[in-house]
């Protein structure tokens, strides 16, 4: 039991430490590291053992800038729309540190929240193949196996959905890497030597997560 | 070949049950995988008939083409910077949208507003993005963003 405590114990640091990190050093990752990464996704479950997932590794410059081009587009075109209807005005309601606020718009909605693909030093473009059952599910979760497989290996990475998530911009995308028509770009995964230690991001405590036998029955209840 | 046509409530009804379909498959995320309903009609009755290289030479093209085809009745609109807001009435898909605000779904696709986003990103390579659909006083106002330039991919 000890042994398997500590196995678990290892386990959840490691997706407790996940981050998504969108500043590195100029160190290339390591062909051994980026083995192991594709392994981890190799792993991952998958509905009929279909496997649909593909992987296209990016590392020259002038197809990550493009990459770094469209994500940008993507997200800025999203979330300027999202602030001329005032919702993003909304989501930021509770932040009262209005030079945050105005720099968290500006960052959003330049885009540069998702161009720095363009200076990370590797890009996975995690390609999906439609004629199965489970395609977005199976490579979501190949994409989990490679961040947590990341966060192991003391790497950085960010799952980014910016220039795929519009069918205007996936069309770009497949075109520059020449995905077949039978495959969806799904996401592209960004991996690097992050250059600072991040912070973890709040989440939701499990009372609100949890419900025990039917929606709206806390599992978690306080303590008298 | 059978020419009778089909009635349109069947054709709106249709079209609701699939964005319904794709809205609880994809929630907010569905609107960005129909910008480009209403290519291929974009290329063969929008596009032959732009000849103007200006927004407002484009808008009258499309806003031609729909009229003549019985899609929409009267299209407005007005620039202000880089936000283009359509009002658009008597379009024969509006009861797509009267579906499914009664079913608490805000409408995300427009397939005028795809059509003025093709034109425009294809005439000016200007992006655009449909921000907002709301149907209002028995018409449907959009907001658009015309954005100044496609980022470079180079």
């Amino acid at each position: 039991m000890a042994d398997g405590n500590a196995l678990a114990e290892a386990t959840l640091k490691v997706i407790r430490d996940r981050r998504s990190i969108r500043e590195y050093t100029d160190e290339p990752v390591s062909d051994a590291d980026l083995d192991l990464i594709l392994e981890a996704a190799r792993q991952a479950p998958s509905g009929e053992n279909a496997q649909p997932w593909r992987f296209v590794i990016v590392r020259d410059p002038a197809a990550r800038r493009s990459l770094g081009a469209l994500a940008g587009g993507g997200s800025g075109r999203r979330f300027t729309s999202e602030f001329v209807t005032k919702k993003m005005q909304e989501r930021f309601a509770s932040l009262e540190d209005e030079a945050k606020k105005k720099a968290a718009f500006e960052k959003l909605t330049s885009g540069q929240v998702s161009a720095f693909l363009a200076s990370a030093p590797l890009n996975i473009v995690v390609c999906g193949k439609k004629d199965v059952w489970d395609m977005p599910y199976d490579t979501s979760a190949a994409i989990e196996n490679m961040l947590l497989m990341v966060t192991a290996l003391g790497l950085g990475a960010c799952w980014v959905i910016a220039p795929c998530i519009d069918i205007r911009d996936e069309e770009r995308v497949k075109t520059l890497f020449g995905i077949p028509e039978g495959f969806k770009a799904v996401s592209i995964i960004s991996v690097g030597h992050p250059t600072r230690p991040h912070r973890p991001r709040p989440r939701l405590d499990l009372k609100e997560l949890v419900f025990r036998e039917k929606w709206g029955t806390a599992y978690y209840r306080d303590e008298a | 070949m059978n020419d009778k046509q089909i009635p349109l409530s069947y054709a709106n009804g249709l079209i609701h049950d699939l964005e319904k379909a794709f809205w609880d498959e994809r929630g907010k995320g569905a609107r960005f995988r129909t910008t480009s309903v209403g290519r291929d009609y974009f290329r063969e009755r929008c596009l032959p008939r732009i000849q103007a290289d200006d927004t407002d030479g484009i808008l009258a093209a499309v806003r031609e083409a729909l009229q003549q085809d019985g899609v929409v009745g009267e299209v407005t609109y007005t620039r202000e910077d880089r936000l283009l807001r359509v009002r658009i009435q008597g379009c024969v898909h509006r009861p797509v949208e009267d579906q499914l605000i009664a079913k608490g779904v805000e409408p995300f696709t427009c397939i005028p507003a795809n059509l003025i986003a093709l034109a425009i990103e294809d005439k000016l390579d200007q992006p655009v993005e449909l921000a907002e659909i709301k149907v209002e006083g028995g018409a449907c106002q959009l907001l658009m963003v015309v954005f100044e330039a496609r980022p470079t991919l180079e």
